[in-house]
């Protein structure tokens, strides 16, 4: 397994270099914690809320100005507890209308947050304050925490917010694209169309549109090269229909009953609609213009129960595409992901000494992993640096849409062992006739050549 | 006397009728001009912003048509110029010329979807309409937000700001202000007289109201006095269709358009008015004096010598004003020369600037990896080294202008011509602007640059070629080469690196001089345009006055030798004409 022979290594190394043991530890600790993702973009992006949206609470304080100050690590706990660093000073935690209320004492420079939640168990979220800021120093703060010049980055994966991509977004992504050994950063990051119910004026068919934009941007061969996937997801929407309570149920109902030029006059505009109405001021906060749209039609066209329209919205903000991009892209890769982090660790430790006894072992885990070469020729087939025939099916195979067999051979769920195999080999052959293509450039047939060692590992073993 | 206020054409009208009799052709040109310039006296209003903002949205509910294309994604591809026109009109303009198209066909040139990446070449898409907000003149210049305000375009977006009359940044109202934006802001404010914000879809978030508060607290921090109005075009356009007032005041726009009618249009207008007015006054004023000057000569012949004495003194001064030792012209000269060289020295010091911080880059690493970055960065910075430094020479010019008429006439306030700025645009003479295209960088380029780099690999498979029976220069090799050249060998790639560090350090001063060539040439020529400009109108002036004199030293003279009765006679034509240049005074000043 490739985590214990990163933990081999990097015991090995702390024992050899005792003034860097502190940095290896944490790596080694690191290792066996949930995979630390982080969530970045630009000013008002909607990173807070989409990290509510992810863990189903409102834990990260969101308002109309620019809000996250501080990089802020959402974690599992036993029980809901927040630290302040650089002091480690505990605050109180105090919860007003079940959001979470977070006072600064002081200068900060970081906040930890644990919090009993099923979503963090397997990932720890971390939220960061949004780049382009008028106030400069959170702006460097993000940019230092995510792609900080001296010392490996402290996430494993990125969730890239963006509500149209941007030059400041794309000069964000390519400068956590390039980092040393792994080199595949296309491969731990998602960019997310955040925001998406806005676009098009909150039309009840925004998110179609969003959809589109969003296929637009994962063919656009410059983004291709600096993130893994592309989704558009409304993550106010998300949020309010995971946290769907029955007043506000109650409320949609009251306003589906109200007739169409009423209710269209009404929702011309914001003002209109919370004139003088704390509870629909309230509502228009929880779900937005597009929001209330969209589930008021929805409960005209007979969904008639809290759950259903909950279940409903969350699908319709596209939160499930999102959760099972992140599962696929990041889950499933965590263990290799966080090998990579560690080695990076290593590798900065190794370059800072001057010493060359590990490099062998560093390179021997990182050549000699299947995974990361197909990490790596994975991000080369993205970003055009490496050609082969069928790239899709390629993309595919190397588990550009799931590690799962099932998902890198393209067959559908429940498959059995014996269509498996069948698949396999035939992919065994395709990639064999391709690796021996004389016509091939030499990249391009290794590159056949880490694909018939994938299709291998997925013969059924006799 | 008509009870409405004389238009500045009526008033050029009645000074020309007034002055015909009087023969003065030089002063009849004047007016001409003056009429000529009412005539195409435009105001332009630039719409900017960061794309998705609803510029396009905004220009579209300012003139009640769906003119600019909306999308719900990036939509506008050309700048769209949209003026006053009897029939709704759309041309489209390009380098080489330009050409109608039918309305309908208008999303094909403007949009993104009909027309990505300006495949068709097409440099403004021009739409007249027939609107009472256009007629007075305004111009609205809806801008692609493509790349946002810190690219290429953006740059050349800051460029075009002199010749603005004002600037509307629109912005939705779902953030505050991003640092690009307020940087926008510090910069149109330096050279444009009108900078508007605009917050838009104030319909769509509940939170508008805070934002604009932000907003306009982020306005104050940055020294920004600028006004804010929050729009909802969504409002505005359901308002246009259903006719319903209530919405159309909640839309926000009614305040707009007073502003762009009340300050933007109107003071437009009055500055077209009063440098008009201005014209016809001295024009009248030259003949009333030379009027004065015979009549005081016909009442009182003993003193025809001592007037006929002290218009010669002042018809010297006229004639000295042209000389070349006139202040004016020594202002004149010196301040071009130095300009020249400032601009100069500013535009050499920024490039050098750039040029430092490019080779730093590409020494620290293989430029191979970072070239497209790189080059992006460089034409950006370039660019927009090159828009500020425009813009700079032109405040400054400006100021020189101010500084000249100061010096011409310190007594008398007097009206500048028409400066020449902003006509022409430095980046377009520069082949793209892109160091790849200007330097064979593109894919064919990459390909030369990854021969050169694999000029050993080429050598030594041309030598196994040849042995197993090929040509040393045939495409076979010259793969094998490429293949050796990405792949380098670790003895080489030293070697390699270096040398492409050096080549990409000769693409960029190659790129940098020819940027700077062209842009100097061009600051060069507007300040000779200038200069040249500023000395014929002034010379103008001069010798308006000085034939003004002349006809009154004629008159005086003249009177000399008259009788009586021809005094008489005189004396009487002079008064009625007196009273009828009065008039048109009167008349014109209402």
């Amino acid at each position: 397994m490739i985590t214990d022979e990163v933990r081999r290594v990097l015991l090995t190394a702390i024992d050899l270099y005792p003034q860097a043991s502190e940095v290896l530890r944490r790596q080694l600790i690191r290792l066996d914690e949930p995979l630390r993702v982080a969530i970045a973009g630009k000013v008002k992006a909607g990173k807070s809320t989409l990290l509510n949206a992810l863990v189903g609470e409102e834990i990260a304080p969101t308002d109309a100005g620019e809000c996250t100050k501080v990089v802020t690590w959402y974690r599992d706990g036993p029980t809901p507890r927040i630290v302040q660093f650089p002091q480690g000073k505990s605050l109180p935690v105090v919860r007003r209308d079940g959001a979470l209320e977070i006072a600064l004492d002081g200068p900060a420079d970081r906040l930890v947050v644990d919090w009993p939640s099923q979503s963090l168990r397997s990932t720890t979220l971390i939220d960061t304050p949004g780049i382009a800021s008028l106030t400069t120093a959170n702006s460097l703060r993000t940019t230092h925490f995510l792609s900080p010049e001296d010392s490996p980055s402290e996430a494993d994966a990125v969730i890239y917010l963006m509500r149209h991509l941007h030059s400041t977004d794309a000069n964000f992504l390519e400068s956590f694209r390039d980092q040393g050994v792994a080199r595949a950063t296309a491969i731990n990051t998602v960019a997310v169309i955040s925001r998406a119910d806005e676009i098009g004026g909150g039309r009840v068919d925004a998110m179609i549109s969003a959809r589109g934009i969003a296929a637009r941007y994962r063919s656009d061969a410059s983004l291709r090269g600096l993130c893994q996937n592309v989704v558009a997801v409304a993550g106010l929407l998300a949020f309010s229909g995971r946290s769907l309570r029955q007043n506000d149920f109650t409320a949609l109902s009251a306003l589906a009953a109200l007739s169409r030029e009423e209710l269209d006059s009404l929702l011309l505009s914001a003002d209109r609609f919370a004139d003088g109405s704390v509870e629909r001021r309230g509502l228009l906060t929880r779900f937005g213009v597009f929001g209330i749209r969209l589930a008021v039609t929805l409960i005209r066209q007979g969904v008639n129960e809290p759950s259903a329209l909950a279940s409903e919205l969350v699908a319709r903000s596209g939160l499930l595409e999102l959760q099972k991009v992140l599962h696929t892209q990041f889950s499933e890769r965590r263990h290799l992901l966080k090998a990579r982090s560690a080695l990076l660790a290593l590798d900065g430790v190794l370059r800072s000494v001057g010493d060359s006894r590990l490099t062998g072992a560093v390179e021997r885990i990182l050549a000699g992993t299947h995974e990361f070469a197909e990490l790596r020729l994975l991000s080369a087939l993205r970003s055009g640096a490496v050609k082969v025939p069928d790239a899709e099916l390629a993309s595919r195979l190397l588990g550009d849409e799931g590690a799962h067999p099932l998902a890198r051979l393209g067959l559908p769920r429940g498959a059995g062992p014996q269509e498996v195999g069948q698949a396999a080999f035939a992919a065994l052959q395709r990639w064999q006739r391709h690796a021996e293509n004389p016509m091939l450039t030499r990249r391009s047939a290794d590159a056949c050549r880490v694909l018939v060692r994938t299709c291998e590992g997925l013969l059924p073993r006799r | 006397m008509s009870p409405v206020a004389t238009t500045p054409q009526q008033a050029v009208e009645l000074a020309l009728a007034a002055i015909k009799r009087y023969e003065r052709p030089d002063l009849e040109q004047r007016l001409h001009q003056a009429k000529a310039r009412l005539a195409d006296d435009q105001v332009r209003l630039l719409v900017v912003g960061e794309f998705k903002q609803g510029k396009s949205m905004l220009v579209n509910g300012l003139v009640g048509a769906p003119v600019c294309p909306v999308s719900d994604d990036v939509a506008t591809a050309v700048p769209t110029v949209v003026r006053h026109a009897e029939a709704p009109v759309v041309t489209v303009v390009r380098a080489e010329g330009r050409t109608e198209v039918p309305l309908e066909d208008l999303p094909k040139f403007a949009s993104e979807e009909g027309n990505p990446g300006n495949r068709e070449r097409v440099q403004h898409v021009e739409v007249g309409l027939p609107r009472p907000l256009l007629a007075d003149g305004l111009v609205l210049v809806d801008t692609p937000g493509v790349g946002g305000l810190s690219s290429v375009h953006g740059a050349a977006t800051m460029a075009a700001l002199p010749s603005a009359d004002a600037v509307l940044l629109v912005s939705d109202c779902s953030q505050e202000y991003t640092a690009p934006e307020i940087e926008f802001l510090k910069q149109a404010m330096a050279v444009c007289p009108n900078v508007a914000c605009v917050l838009t879809k104030t319909d769509l978030y509940p939170e508008w109201r805070s934002i604009a508060e932000r907003d306009r607290q982020h306005l104050v921090d940055a020294g920004i006095k600028a006004e804010v109005f929050t729009v909802s075009s969504t409002l505005r356009w359901h308002a246009l269709q259903t006719g319903d007032q209530e919405v159309n005041t909640e839309s926000g726009y009614p305040p707009l358009v007073t502003y762009l009618r009340k300050k933007v249009v109107a003071q437009a207008d009055l500055l077209a008015r009063r440098s008009t007015l201005h014209d016809v006054l001295t024009v009248i004023k030259q003949i009333v004096d030379s009027l004065r000057a015979e009549q005081t000569a016909q009442e009182n012949p003993e003193s025809v010598q001592q007037l006929i004495r002290e218009l010669t003194e002042a018809e010297q001064r006229a004639a000295g004003l042209k000389e070349r030792s006139a202040r004016w012209q020594q202002t004149l000269s010196d301040g071009v020369a130095d300009l020249n060289a400032d601009v100069d020295y500013d535009l050499r010091d920024r490039m050098r600037e750039i040029v430092r911080e490019a080779e730093d880059a590409l020494l620290a690493g293989d430029p191979q990896k970072i070239w497209d970055q790189f080059s992006v960065w460089a034409q950006q910075a370039v660019t927009s080294a090159v828009s500020a430094n425009s813009v700079w020479a032109t405040q400054r010019a400006r100021w020189l202008a101010k500084k000249v008429a100061e010096h011409f006439d310190s007594d008398r306030e007097q009206m500048l011509p028409a400066l020449r700025v902003g006509t022409s645009d430095p980046m377009r003479s520069v082949p793209e602007l892109s160091v790849r295209e200007s330097d064979k960088f593109g894919i064919g380029s990459r390909l030369l640059t990854g021969l050169r780099g694999g000029y050993g690999g080429l050598l030594m498979f041309g030598l196994i070629g040849s042995v197993i029976g090929l040509t040393l220069i045939n495409p076979i090799s010259v793969g094998a080469a490429l293949l050796l050249g990405g792949k380098g060998i670790v003895d080489e790639r030293k070697r390699l690196t270096t040398k492409r560090q050096n080549d990409c350090k000769v693409a960029l001063r190659k790129y940098v001089d020819d940027v700077s060539f062209h842009a100097g040439k061009d600051s060069r020529d507007m300040l000779r345009g200038l200069q040249r400009d500023l000395r014929d109108h002034f010379t103008t002036l001069a010798e308006q006055l000085k034939r003004s004199l002349q006809e009154s030293i004629q008159a005086a003279q003249k009177s000399v030798k008259a009788s009586q009765g021809d005094r008489d006679a005189r004396l009487a034509e002079i008064k009625t004409e007196l009273a009828a240049l009065e008039r048109v005074v009167k008349e014109v000043r209402a």
